[in-house]
């Protein structure tokens, strides 16, 4: 999967959870500014490591602060 | 009333054999069945180690274990031991690591722990908060790795009842956390009593289900300790996979035949939503016959909605079961009937205003009417009272204070006399929280305290406060937060006082922040030009008049530029 489409998956996912327009996202945009609480955002980590198969495990998910942190870390436990 | 006794007295009760004991499911998704017996020997393994390690009986010791297996065991090898367990928040995902360091800081130093058992899993952590002064002279061992090999020699200690179980510490106000007393008499009093023949009744087929976090009392107390007291077996699934896909819990029920489940009342909103028609075929909910409500605000609508998605899988609408309770009465204060169908009260919202409950008469769905779901009756020996602001019992449908006393109700905050003075007085357990009696149900309708209750999670006002005071171009007690109700759900919203050039960039970082050291989303952030806020004589803002004027639409601010 390229970066373009994992962003592009990334964006219709959260746009499912949070029932809002994420197009205006870009990946350098904060996640703390999306206007998902931190509930949401591991629910949208759970639906992209099932689309994927893959699991991102919580502890690598403290101090993540972009987009762009967060699909880099999905890639590397794709690779891994 | 049976004589008192304490939690280890009940793990020593538990019945031997492979059939009953606790099934967890790890982070790493592997399933792992504890037979009684074999949690009962390494629990007092792992006190001996901890005893080995220079903790002595009455010694508060931290847990920072995000596996629930691992919390579980040390737990009680804290309570063979004779150890006062004080269970810490495990992981802050996306949130700010400095204000998480900071809430574990001020926990640890207000318990006067010395020692903190935590995992490798969570060692970053650990290894940042070991340089805070506030760590100075504790102890810090990794489970499970600290209790491997042959146990060391040891005495068990004598537990009484009169000893302190564990102290729980609320969400509360993060600059001075409160750490509740918990004794083994008020934990046994009150699991005997909300699983007792007046609560849950529970019965030898009863197979709990949680996902809840275990370091607040809903899913410690409710599928842990409770539990245990009573023999109660039970599946437990981390929260974070709850989090990740809502419906693993359903599937969970379906799986193991659940009996028993609970959740706050955003968790029944949210699986309702996420469950798609496909999954339904799947699921077979007609196993439960307690699905229990309680920790924040419960709104009918929810859970009726819950009951019609999932009725074609077998859902009983009467197994919904409101309830009400506080971590300073260890966990439940009232509990609606088991088996018998919720009772919504549909009250006047303009009489309400003026602490009157008065029945209304209009059609459902009319914005005059407040919709307000019983949450029962007080367990036997323990009292619950409305009462006004001088004590006084109130009438039926006058609305004041919910008090209470009983055996479950804690003697205070660990070493805070200020806080413990200020909750309990002459006997009573002042809740903070606003309600009142109708036909003998206890009807809970809001709160005296300012707290913001949103996802089962309390946050006090001047935390969040606090915290956007740091931001540049805001002025430290010119911000106000409260929380509104909107579709019957908790809404936060922030209210600072800035220049109108710095409107744009604060709305976004006021937004961060929140999101930031709170986890939380800011419904509203509203800027309004310096002087705008209510104060008082003395300065200090008055949040409760803000929040009225934002409501009524009065509040001047800075207009949102269209700036896409």
């Amino acid at each position: 999967m390229t970066r373009p489409e994992l962003f592009e998956m990334f964006q219709r996912m959260a746009t499912e959870i949070a029932e809002k327009d994420f197009s205006d996202v870009t990946e350098d945009s904060n996640i703390q500014e999306l206007g998902l609480d931190s509930l949401s955002t591991l629910e949208l980590v759970g639906a992209m490591e099932r689309e994927l198969e893959v699991q991102i495990p919580d502890e690598q998910l403290v101090g993540i602060q972009t987009v762009a942190q967060l699909l880099e870390l999905v890639e590397k436990r794709m690779s891994a | 009333m049976s004589a008192p006794y304490t939690l280890v007295e009940a793990l020593d009760r538990l019945p031997d054999g492979d059939e009953r004991g606790f099934r967890f499911y790890g982070l790493d998704r592997e399933e792992r069945f504890y037979p009684y017996a074999s949690m009962r020997e390494e629990a007092a393994r792992r006190a001996a180690f901890l005893h080995a390690a220079g903790l002595a009986p009455g010694d508060r010791v931290a847990l920072l274990l995000p596996e629930n297996h691992e919390f579980v065991l040390t737990f009680l090898a804290a309570s063979v031991g004779g150890l006062v367990p004080v269970p810490m928040y495990p992981q802050a995902t996306f949130k700010s690591v400095d204000a998480y360091l900071d809430i574990l800081a001020h926990i640890v130093e207000a318990a006067d722990a010395r020692a903190l058992v935590a995992m490798e899993a969570n060692r970053d952590v650990v290894d940042k908060l070991a340089t805070r002064p506030e760590m100075q002279g504790r102890r810090v061992l990794f489970a499970p790795e600290a209790f491997e090999g042959p146990a060391p020699a040891w005495s068990r200690p004598r537990v009484a009842p009169s000893d302190l179980c564990f102290l729980q510490f609320t969400s509360g106000s993060t600059s001075r956390p409160k750490g509740v007393e918990v004794t083994h008499a008020n934990l046994v009093a009150n699991a005997t009593a909300f699983l007792g023949p007046r609560g849950l009744a529970r019965t030898p087929d009863d197979v709990g289900v949680s996902w809840l976090p275990l370091f607040h009392d809903m899913g410690l107390i409710g599928f842990v300790l409770g539990t245990l007291i009573v023999d109660l077996p039970v599946v437990l699934m981390p929260t974070a996979h709850f989090a990740r896909m809502p419906r693993r819990w359903l599937e969970l029920v379906t799986k193991h035949r659940g009996t028993i489940t609970y959740a706050p009342n955003f968790a029944y909103q949210l699986v309702e939503k996420r469950v798609r028609d496909a999954d339904l075929a799947s699921l077979d909910l007609s196993s439960l016959r307690v699905a229990g409500c309680g920790a924040e605000p419960i709104r009918a609508r929810s859970l009726l909605d819950f009951a019609e998605r999932f009725a074609p899988c077998g859902f009983d609408q009467r197994a919904l079961l409101p309830s009400y309770g506080m971590a300073e009465s260890c966990l439940a204060i009232t509990f609606h009937p088991r088996g018998t169908p919720m009772i919504v009260d549909r009250v006047d919202r303009t009489t309400m205003q003026d602490g009157i409950a008065a029945p209304s008469s209009a059609a459902a769905g009319d914005p005059d009417v407040l919709e307000i779901v019983s949450c029962g009756v007080a367990f036997p020996e323990h009292d619950v009272r409305v009462v006004d602001d001088r004590g006084r019992e109130l009438p039926e449908r006058r609305v004041g204070e919910i008090v209470t006393r009983g055996p479950s109700v804690t003697a205070g905050y660990f070493r805070n006399e200020e806080a413990t003075r200020a909750a309990i007085r002459d006997g009573w357990l002042h809740t903070g929280d606003l309600g009142y009696h109708a036909g003998g149900n206890l009807y809970v309708c809001g709160r005296i305290k300012d707290l913001i209750i949103i996802k089962g999670a309390n946050h006090h006002p001047q935390d969040l406060e606090w915290a956007i005071g740091e931001l540049e171009g805001v002025r430290r007690g010119n911000v106000c937060a409260f929380s509104v109700v909107r579709d019957g759900t908790e809404e936060l919203v922030i209210l600072a006082e800035a220049a109108r050039a710095d409107a744009p960039r604060l709305r976004r970082e006021i937004a961060k922040k929140i999101y930031a050291d709170f986890g939380l989303q800011v419904a509203d952030v509203v800027i309004s030009p310096v002087g705008t806020l209510p104060k008082t004589s003395s300065g200090k803002h008055q949040r409760h008049k803000t929040r009225l004027l934002y409501e009524r639409g009065e509040l001047e601010k800075h207009a949102v530029e269209i700036d896409g």
